[in-house]
Order: structure tokens, then sequence, then C-alpha cells
């Protein structure tokens, strides 16, 4: 064997070594780094998916354009009518909410942040979003939308974050079940047949009476996501041997979703 | 030769980000389209061992840094590991290189269709480290089609991927056995 073949095969092996004993700090910091050197690009990318979806859309519609806009200018008449009405009502509206105290009530910060892109790799499913450590995004935060979870910030770039889905088998989410005492940890499957996975909740009581569109909630425990916010529905339950298991249809179509709320913190 | 294989790195870079673009393959339950393997699996054909190596590294641990969300603590896969993946089929294509080297198109064409028979193998591999790690293996069609489809898959672009390297690697003055173009 040729002596630069030895000698690369040595630094190769001692290489490969080094990078699996990187601490998993080192790791998170090389790959926000590398977001953060492709985020112009997926930046542009996401805007060009964007437009080509906006145009699609258009000569869709071109043919019932007319007809569509008849529609419309009738209904903004009626629109203007009573929006002029309500225009009155809600200064007085705003002022009882504030009496009410139903501002406080929602308790966190919530971040306006957009998905870039949606990452395909076989066994995970993560996106990237265009919030960073400049806008006060620290891993672990919760990305939420209003109908529900999305998933958690795993790792942070400047101006760009990685966001694990809760569609992901190593997400575990501690949920509760409305209107039951039941609790369990919700989980994505591996590999689903559908573009929208479904979740899955285990350690659930073997003699729960779970129905079908029982919503799913967060228990609060863990640290990550607040209590209260809705995961899913339940699609079935079924007894094992030493558990309960319920599968879940996720509440948000993560499929989908373009615009995301990270939470950074209680108001 | 080195200018190649900086090309070769560049557009393996590039691949990866063009795959964050692509959507998966829901006639093929979920399958995803991939590139690198068929830009790697040339670099093993045409590049001498150690380079071969080099581009080994790389790729495996771009990949890994693409693809594997960081997990604060408790990684179920060690990032890093894919170089491993990687390296096995790299090995047995570089094993081809003598074949590559007599420059005919249908040998190339052969080799091609070899390394996308090959790349499942990378999938594979991922799939039993993360088995192991979650202590739950289990096989379903799903699970099958996703490590199966992106070799189908390549089997349409690795020829391609081929057919466009030979040209570039000529352009850059890269010959493997032929005598250097004046």
């Amino acid at each position: 064997m040729k002596s630069i073949t030895i000698a690369a095969l040595g630094a190769f092996g001692i290489f490969v070594v080094l990078i699996l004993l990187l601490p998993q700090q080192t790791k998170r910091q090389l790959q926000g780094a590398l977001f953060q050197f492709i985020s112009p690009v997926l930046r542009t990318g996401a805007s060009v998916q964007q437009e080509l979806g906006g145009v699609r859309g258009g000569l869709k519609r071109l043919d019932e354009l007319e007809r569509e806009n008849q529609k419309l200018n009738l209904e903004n008449e009626q629109l203007r009518a009573t929006n002029s009405l309500l225009r009155n009502l809600e200064g007085e509206v705003n002022r009882l909410n504030r009496a009410l105290g139903f501002r406080e009530q929602s308790a966190f910060k919530l971040l306006p942040a957009r998905i870039l892109s949606r990452e395909s790799a076989t066994w995970w499913n993560f996106c990237t979003i265009d919030r960073g450590t400049k806008d006060g995004v620290a891993t672990d935060m919760a990305v939420v939308t209003e109908d529900g979870v999305v998933g958690k910030v795993t790792t942070v770039a400047k101006d760009l974050a990685v966001v694990l889905l809760v569609s992901d088998e190593s997400l575990r989410v501690s949920v509760s079940i409305e209107w039951t005492q039941e609790q369990g940890i919700v989980s994505g499957t591996r590999a689903s047949s559908t573009y929208v996975p479904d979740l899955k909740i285990r350690f659930l009581s073997k003699t729960a009476n779970l129905k079908p569109g029982m919503q799913v909630l967060t228990a609060g425990k863990g640290g990550v996501f607040p209590s209260g916010l809705v995961v899913g529905t339940i699609k079935d339950f079924s007894a094992r041997q030493l558990e309960g298991i319920a599968s879940v249809t996720p509440a948000v179509d993560l499929a989908a979703v373009q615009d995301v709320f990270v939470i950074v913190g209680e108001r | 030769m080195i200018l190649f294989f900086f090309s070769l790195l560049v557009l393996i870079f590039g691949s990866f980000v063009f795959q964050l673009f692509l959507p998966p393959v829901l006639l093929l339950h979920g399958a995803v389209i991939l590139f690198v393997p068929a830009l790697y699996f040339y670099g093993c054909l045409s590049l001498p061992f150690p380079l071969m190596l080099a581009l080994t590294f790389f790729t495996g641990f771009l990949n890994d840094l693409f693809a594997v969300p960081q997990a604060r603590s408790n990684p179920d896969f060690p990032t890093g590991i894919s170089i491993l993946f990687y390296l096995v089929p790299g090995l047995i294509m570089h094993g081809f290189r003598p074949l590559f080297l007599r420059h005919r198109w249908e040998t190339h064409c052969l080799l091609a269709e070899i390394g996308a028979v090959l790349t499942p193998f990378i999938l594979l591999a991922q799939y039993a480290m993360l088995s192991f790690e979650r202590s739950d293996f289990f096989f379903s069609d799903v699970i099958v089609w996703r490590i199966v489809g992106p070799g189908l898959i390549s089997l349409l672009i690795a020829p391609c991927v081929f057919f466009i390297l030979t040209p570039l690697s000529h352009v850059l003055g890269f010959r493997p056995g032929l005598p250097l173009a004046r």
C-alpha cells in the first residue's frame, strides 16, 4: 500500500473520530452557521415559491374573474356600511377589553415568523423560519400558530432558526386530553404514508374513554410548551397490554402552514 | 484534478441546498429526490483514493448538518456518522475505477446505475442507526418505499449527472486515465 494512501486513511480516521466526539453544542453552532450562510438562498427560494404559487392561483381563477369581481363589488358596498358602524363600536370594545383584563390573559409574547423551507429529509421533519437570535429567538422555544402547536426551536442562527416539527418522532410533548384526567406523551411517527402524518399518544391508561374528535392539549410539563395549546384531535384509541395508545390528527396542517409564531416569553 | 475536486465540492453543497426545495414524491410514499449520491459516486469513480476520502468526509458531514435536527442533548443520531454510511458504498464504487477509466459511455451508464442501486444503502444504514438508538425496529411498506424510492429516482438521475460531469471534468482539464489535453 502506498504511503500516501496510509496517511490519507489515518487522517480520515482521526477526522471522523474528532467529528463524532465534538460536543453537541458545537455541532448545533456549526448547523446554525451553515443555515446562516445559506439564508439568502433560502429567503430568495421562499419568495420565489410564494410568487409562483400566486401566479398559479391567479391563472386558475382567471375564467371566473368577472363573475367574482361583480360579487365582490356588491359585498364591498355592504361591508363598507357595516364597517362604519363597527368602527364606532371598536373603541368601546377595546376599552371594555382592557377593563376586563383580556389582554393580560394572553400571557405570551408572540413573535411572528415565516417558514423559509421545509426539509424533506427521509427520517426527520423540520423546517427553517426567518427569525433568529437578533429577534430574541433561542433554542427550545415553542413555535405555534393560532390553530395549535407546530414544534420547537432546535438550532438558532443570527436571523434564521431550525424548528423541529411536532410530527417528528424525536419531539415528545406531554399532553392531556380535554374533559378527562388522561395524560400521555405525544410524538410523531418515523414514516407516515401521507404528507400530513399522524401523531401518537403513548402512556395513556388502558381504560381511558377517548372518543374521536376530543382535543389534545399540551400539559405544560417539560418547560418548552405552555399548557393549554392545542396539539390535535383524537383519531382513534386502542388498548395494549400495558398502555393505551391513541392516534392524533395534528391541529396544524404542517405541509401548508406558512406563518407561525415563536413564543419568546411571557408578557 | 484539484480544480475538479473543488468544483465537485461546490456542486455537492449546491445540491444539498437545492434538495431543501424539493418536495417528497407522494407517489412513492414520500421518498425524497437525491442528487448528492450521484455526484458523490462520480467523485468516487474519478478521483484518486485520498481525494475520495476527503470527498466522503465532506459529503457525509454536510449530509448530517443539512438533514439532522440537532437536539440539545442525547441525540439519537450522532452527527458525522453518515460519513461512515457514505464510505461503504463509496469504497465499492471506487473499486470500479479501472472500469470507469476506460471512458466508454456504456460503462459510465452502467456505473451510474450501480451507484443508483447503492443509494438506498445510505438510507437503510441511517434507518438502522435510528431504530437501534430508539430501540424500535420495524418495517412497513412506507419505510421500504422511503429507502428504495430514492434509489429508483436515482436510476433516472444518475446517468444524467454522469453525462454532465464528464464534459465538465474535461473542461476543467481533468481526464483521469487519459493523456492531458493540450
